[in-house]
């Protein structure tokens, strides 16, 4: 397979997670503001914070309003990573290889650009919190059902396995920046509403990431942070967790040629992500240890890249001088 | 039951399928007899059925606009084009024929020049040529075969005689709506393929292909072949895609290979370098190496001549090849036939006044209200005078272009081209057409089973470029009972 048509692949299926995922994210978010108790210090640009696109918003925005923000995460082409700029990019991806998926694919992913950019155009969804839900709630099923049909009717093949990496490595990224909204937010000093802050934030999580049913059936009913945390990051029973996210990539890669030095970063990846210590788990030290499961999936992707979608002269020296240390251990 | 060739107007030119009496020819028999059965509704069902397949399908072209590409289908008709067997077989030695004394020429003119030296070509037509490539002097293809495909126009005249209008030996498109026009006919009415005896037009792409392993420079059982399309805005990527895929080759950009520091191309996959054997180009050679040709070309793969030159990869086309994709050379196509092959030409030449000479140049200047004047390097109909239907001051603007670069202007007189019966509403109109057949060659030569019928869809349109109206039919060689 030529390596262009691979890294479209996955970034096909990078930007489609993309767009879910945020919208899982904006959803859950709505609601969780309208539980929290007067006196917590959060407020719509914590949105921003986690999405990692706050300087981006001040070049183009003034006041982080709700309305702003919704604009400029669902609706602006300048962001891209909005929900817009995603799904387009997806569609855009997939013109290349068209041929290599099922044939309604196509049909579907351009389906769903076009509601987008047709919701978009009709209603008001900015500042219509309900119109907001709907919509949102309409682009994660339209995006279930491309899942579907991949999973229903695709080979398993070298090109499943590029679009399950793509799914899965950002899916590990957006679901530890979902988490991070814990360490965001500052609830006031009283310790009993302290508990109800965090008991909430916990429940808007696992929602978020649709893990809240699997959490009572294998956890239970008390939502605590220390079990959270566990279940959301380190379960495979969780199938958004980032260990169940790096085993389907760990098979992906299983089925690739060339896969060492990803499946080293993969391996290192993992270890890190065991190596957190629950008891002492203060918000900072979990935005510190998000931070570092971010930027072990970013080095991951760089072996992915330089793996595939990079193929050099034998030699030609590697280009990521932390990648070289990588492809030493390997 | 109405009729459906009720407005079928008596002869004025050639019909495909009806005489001048207005009675359906031998192989069109059978075909007509069962569409009068099924009727209007019938038939306009069908073709909103291949309406649908065809979009279904996502047989498109791409077409330009201010309002950014469109994917837009192409019209289909589906009343097949029909030829006899035997003529077919006349038609199809005349295009073997042709691309092999084409392919002389080409030899020749980038080797000894034999051509200009014994004055059977003049040499000012070479040096004016846009097309000449001055790169690729001296380089020896293998099987001496420069133009691997060529799409050849054939047009048929009012008293029955089958011309060829032009050679098309760059990137030459259309193959796929061929082979796609016949699966959909085949679904569509599958009981006329049981009644009558039409040729099958499937085993294009795996004479393709092997066509092109032929031209590979390294002995082996299945060399590395790859498509080479300039991406996905092209006009044609549907059918680059097709074909890769049908011949289980690669398509790739020109961001895809590299060449290495012995002069070797190869494809980068997941695997890592992919050493490559045979390039199909559909790029042009303006775009085709930076390094040699347009140093602008993003399409192109830096180093891709160099080794060419040097026998590691093989090109079809071969770069240069454009040097008798030019109208004034198509007219020294029969000189070339008895020069080259010492054979008198199977298939003739339409008449061409060349107004680089004197003589022809004033008689063309007389006679524009007569005659279609063409610019000797344009497809695709662009840029085309036809003198019967054009302005006075359309005609004066051609005359001033013609005095200005007589060159680049030949003229041929406005061929009557012959009809078929194509479904418009619940009913059959007679509307233009012409035939373009695909031919191969290389250590072997192959001609495709007929080729693409493409229709003027507009009444009385002579234009059958899809970029300007025109559509396509299903072309069914018919074998007749003996």
């Amino acid at each position: 397979m030529l390596s262009r048509v691979a890294e479209n692949l996955y970034w096909m299926a990078r930007y489609l997670e993309r767009a879910e995922d945020l919208g899982r994210f904006i959803n859950s978010a709505t609601l969780l503001l309208l539980d929290l108790p007067l006196g917590t210090r959060c407020g719509w640009d914590i949105l921003l914070q986690i999405t990692g696109e706050a300087q981006r918003f001040q070049q183009h925005y003034g006041q982080p309003t709700e309305k702003a923000i919704m604009r400029f995460l669902i609706a602006d082409s300048r962001n891209p990573s909005s929900l817009l700029s995603c799904v387009h990019q997806a569609r855009e991806n997939c013109r290349t290889f068209r041929d290599l998926l099922p044939g309604e694919f196509w049909e579907r992913i351009n389906s769903l650009f076009l509601y987008v950019q047709d919701g978009l155009e009709k209603e008001n969804i900015a500042e219509d919190r309900r119109a907001r839900l709907d919509f949102l709630e309409n682009v994660i099923a339209r995006r279930h059902a491309l899942v579907g049909l991949l999973v229903g009717s695709m080979s398993q093949n070298s090109a499943y396995q590029f679009i399950k990496l793509g799914r899965n490595i950002e899916r590990a990224d957006m679901g530890s920046r979902i988490v991070d909204v814990v360490s965001a937010v500052i609830p006031p000093e009283d310790q009993g509403v302290r508990r109800t802050v965090y008991q909430s934030l916990w429940v808007g999580v696992l929602r978020a990431m649709s893990a809240l049913e699997m959490y009572r059936q294998y956890v239970g009913v008390q939502v605590r942070s220390a079990r959270a945390v566990e279940f959301l990051l380190r379960d495979s029973k969780c199938p958004r967790s980032v260990r169940s996210c790096l085993a389907d990539m760990e098979l992906a890669l299983a089925y690739l040629p060339n896969a060492g030095i990803p499946a080293e970063a993969l391996r290192r990846t993992r270890r890190r992500l065991d190596q957190l210590q629950l008891k002492e788990l203060t918000p900072a030290v979990l935005h510190e240890y998000l931070d570092q499961v971010q930027k072990d999936l970013s080095m991951l992707h760089h072996t992915i890249e330089n793996a595939y979608f990079r193929a050099r002269e034998k030699n030609d020296p590697y280009p990521h001088p932390s990648l070289q240390r990588i492809a030493l251990q390997a | 039951m109405q009729k459906i060739l009720y407005a079928y107007p008596e002869g004025s030119t050639y019909d495909e399928l009806l005489t001048a009496a207005g009675k359906p020819r031998p192989v069109a028999r059978a075909l007509l007899q069962h569409f009068e059965k099924l009727g209007p509704e019938a038939l306009r069902q069908r073709q909103e059925t291949a309406d649908t397949a065809i979009r279904a399908m996502g047989i498109t072209f791409t077409v330009y606009s201010e309002a950014g590409n469109i994917d837009r289908s192409w019209p289909f008709d589906i009343v097949p084009r029909t030829l006899p067997a035997r003529q077919w077989r006349q038609i199809e030695a005349g295009l073997r024929q042709r691309l092999k004394a084409l392919n002389h020429f080409i030899d020749d003119i980038y080797n000894e020049q034999r051509v200009l030296d014994d004055n059977v070509f003049p040499r000012e037509v070479l040096e004016g040529s846009r097309n000449f490539r001055a790169a690729c002097r001296g380089v020896h293809p293998r099987f001496g075969a420069w133009a691997n495909i060529c799409g050849s126009d054939l047009v048929r005249d009012a008293d029955g005689t089958v011309y060829v209008l032009e050679d098309n030996l760059r990137v030459p498109s259309g193959v796929s709506y061929m082979l796609e026009n016949r699966a959909i006919m085949k679904r569509l009415f599958p009981e006329i393929f049981a009644m009558c005896s039409i040729l099958p037009v499937d085993d294009y792409p795996a004479q393709l292909a092997s066509m092109l392993a032929d031209l590979s420079p390294r002995p082996s059982d299945k060399p590395v072949i790859a498509v080479l399309t300039p991406g996905i805005y092209n006009s044609a990527y549907f059918e680059h895609s097709y074909l890769a895929q049908q011949m289980g080759a690669y398509l790739a950009e020109g961001k895809d290979f590299l060449v290495d520091s012995e002069d070797r191309v190869f494809l980068r996959t997941i695997s890592g370098l992919l050493q490559v054997d045979v390039i199909y180009r559909r790029v042009d050679d303006d775009f085709l190496d930076p390094e040699v040709f347009r140093e602008d070309s993003v399409i192109g793969l830096s180093g891709l001549m160099r080794a060419w030159k040097r026998g590691t990869v093989a090109i079809a086309n071969a770069p240069g090849t454009g040097v008798a994709d030019d109208k004034v050379v198509y007219a020294f196509v029969p000189e070339f036939i008895r020069y080259y092959l010492k054979e008198e030409p199977i298939l003739p030449n339409v008449p061409t006044y060349l107004c680089m000479r004197e003589a022809d140049r004033e008689y063309v200047l007389a006679h524009l209200d007569e005659l279609v004047v063409k610019p000797a390097n344009e497809s695709g109909g662009y840029g085309m005078l036809i003198g019967p239907r054009a302005s006075v001051e359309e005609r004066q603007r051609f005359a001033e272009r013609i005095r200005e670069d007589p060159r680049n202007y030949i003229a041929q007189p406005t061929l009557s081209l012959s009809t078929a019966p194509t479904l418009i509403g619940d009913h059959l109109e007679p509307r233009h057409l012409d035939l373009r057949p695909f031919i191969l060659q290389a250590k072997d030569s192959y001609v495709t089973t007929g080729g693409l019928t493409r229709v003027a869809m507009n009444a009385g349109s002579l234009v059958v470029n899809s970029s300007q109206g025109g559509g396509s039919k299903d072309t069914w060689i018919v074998e007749e009972d003996a």
